[in-house]
């Protein structure tokens, strides 16, 4: 079978996941099942089919499970926040149609993705201005004690998750050029390289520290940080580097766990959430706990769709749930079964995301794929390991299922860019 | 009150989604289990990430063949094109450059290839935007083996010695 029509193929399961979910959502809450479920798969499967339209187009040779994926994804997402609260599930609805209108617009408009190398200290300082953004007074908001979100007007939106694209992208760019440096010193039998090249690099993990004191956000700052170091390790081939790496970044994150009020909350909260005062108190712990009772609730099978309870009256038993707890309601409510089959699903985008960067030819390519993929695969670590009390709670996205509309157009930008790299990769094996 | 349609709809929500996972899971086992079809042609991986083996591959002697420089892509020349590299030659935008680049990113005198010991041996001679050796930045002189790309700037040529 041909690469585009697997994808084709592949996007069946997502459109049968919406009518199936949308059903039993139905059937829960207004008790008939009228055809209004079968109306949004068959929607879902068009706007499915378009971007598949444009792949076909433009990129044949693309990786065929890319897509798929996604869209079994976004469909979760969306049954899940529908069954949640329907205006919410509209306006996801509709930053889905602009996240593939912003996947369609990068795959038509950057034919040749190699060309981003040349603007590389544009989009680095580009990315930089949006990191700090949501500091400036007027347009900046604080949700939780986390400077991540800005509002112009009617339209909120949180920069973070499009410098992420941007530095990534300057960050493969300057690794490509600077790696033979970096591993060419050799002194006392281990790799130090020369100030000079390192230094860029002591600037990156300077930022990740300044992300954790101007926007108090450990989430993000983890997944900048670990996608650099990844793409570092892929750079130059030597452990040292994410080993000292992580070392720096643990005695940073312990240094302002110690003295930042509002990371050392977080802190106390993750290692205590059943301590009576940590719950009672306003951003204590009372949501990593109810996100614990809620999943021990949902046991193996779940207590099925439309079934979590998530607030009582006005006050929530789980607060966010369309954003940080969505994996708390969807382990609630389709069982641990349920949450496996999501992880699996992402392990799966992950290994597709790595397998485009072990085909590319050129390092460029290799290291954005490298560090695309794995700032992915972090966000849903620091979340999915947040609400299982793995690591301190930080509100950040699960990729595609969250609500959120920066998160989705971001992703969407994101797939993009992986599967241009994958065209580009396997049209070369192919010749 | 849960309904039975609706646990049958949840379960059909499961399968579909185990399914879907097996699927994709049963592709990807296949492409690995056939690497030649999908993955690079070429010298396998001599290390765990994989961007290092073009460099690290071994030493072997030169092939019987004419040392040449074929053009994959180079603004002003024709792909396929090749060069005689067997007094060596110099790469640039300058007039005496044996090896004419139009590229922008060229210096006058960009980098040389010469014959040392029996290998042709590529050196960057000092240029502004640095060459590229299986897209690494050379750095010092680094000899050439069969397949070996070299690029400057756009400009992109294949090493063949056989």
């Amino acid at each position: 079978m041909r690469a585009r029509n697997r994808e084709l193929l592949g996007l069946l399961p997502a459109s049968l996941l919406i009518v199936a979910g949308f059903g039993a959502v139905f059937l829960q809450e207004q008790t008939k099942l009228g055809d209004l479920s079968l109306t949004y798969g068959a929607i879902f499967l068009g706007l499915c089919l378009a971007a598949h339209v444009i792949i076909r187009l433009r990129l044949p040779d693309a990786d065929p499970y890319l897509l798929p994926i996604v869209a079994v994804l976004a469909s979760i997402g969306l049954v899940v926040i529908y069954r949640l609260n329907e205006t919410l599930a509209r306006d996801q609805a509709q930053w889905f149609v602009i996240g593939l209108i912003a996947f369609a617009a990068t795959i038509v408009l950057l034919r040749d993705y190699r060309v981003l190398e040349r603007y590389r200290y544009v989009i680095a300082a580009a990315s930089l201005f949006l990191l700090l953004l949501p500091r400036v007074p007027g347009i900046g908001q604080q949700a939780n004690g986390a400077y991540l979100g800005i509002s112009l007007g009617p339209v909120n939106f949180q920069p973070a998750e499009f410098a992420k694209i941007g530095i990534i992208i300057f960050l493969a760019s300057y690794l490509r050029d600077t790696r033979a440096l970096l591993v060419s010193r050799k002194r006392f039998g281990i790799t130090l390289p020369r100030l000079k090249h390192i230094g860029p690099l002591l600037l990156v993990w300077g930022l990740a520290m300044l992300m954790l004191v101007f926007i108090r956000d450990l989430g993000s700052s983890l997944m900048f940080f670990g996608g650099f170091l990844a793409m570092l390790y892929v750079a130059t081939d030597r452990l040292i580097f994410p080993v000292v790496g992580f070392g720096l970044f643990g005695v940073g994150a312990w240094f302002f766990a110690s003295t930042v009020g509002h990371v050392g909350d977080r802190v106390s909260a993750w290692q205590h959430p059943f301590d009576p005062k940590l719950y009672e108190q306003i951003g204590g712990s009372y949501q990593i706990a109810q996100s614990l009772f809620a999943q021990a609730d949902g046991g193996v099978w779940g207590q099925g769709f439309g079934q979590a309870l998530v607030s009582v009256g006005d006050s929530p038993i789980l607060p966010a749930a369309q954003t940080d707890l969505i994996y708390a309601v969807i382990v609630n409510e389709l069982g641990l079964i349920g949450g496996i089959a999501l992880l699996l699903i992402y392990v799966l985008l992950i290994e597709r995301g790595f397998r485009i960067a072990v085909l590319a030819r050129d390092s460029f390519s290799k290291l954005l794929a490298t560090g695309l993929t794995t700032v992915v695969a972090l966000q849903v670590f620091v979340i999915v390991g947040g609400v299982t009390k793995v690591i301190p709670l930080t509100g950040v996205t699960l990729p595609f299922v969250s609500y959120g509309g920066s998160s989705i157009v971001a992703n969407f930008v994101i797939v993009a860019l992986l599967l241009l790299i994958s065209d580009r990769a396997r049209r070369e094996a192919r010749r | 009150m849960i309904q039975p349609t609706a646990v049958a709809l949840q379960a059909a929500f499961l399968l579909v989604l185990f399914l879907f996972v097996a699927w994709v899971v049963r592709s990807t086992l296949r492409d690995l289990r056939r690497p030649d079809e999908q993955r690079v042609a070429g010298p396998p991986p001599a290390d765990a990430t994989g961007i290092h083996s073009a460099v690290t591959a071994g030493a072997a002697p030169s092939g019987p063949g004419e040392p040449r420089l074929v053009v994959e892509r180079a603004p002003g020349h024709t792909p396929g094109m090749e060069y005689e590299l067997a007094e060596g030659a110099v790469m640039g935008r300058g007039e005496q450059a044996e090896i004419r680049l139009d590229d922008p990113y060229a210096s006058s005198r960009h980098a040389r290839l010469v014959l040392q010991g029996g290998r042709i041996v590529l050196e960057d001679l000092g240029s502004t935007n640095g060459t590229y050796l299986n897209e690494e930045l050379v750095s010092g002189p680094q000899p050439l083996h069969q397949g070996d790309r070299v690029r400057i700037g756009d400009s992109e040529f294949t090493f063949v010695d056989r």
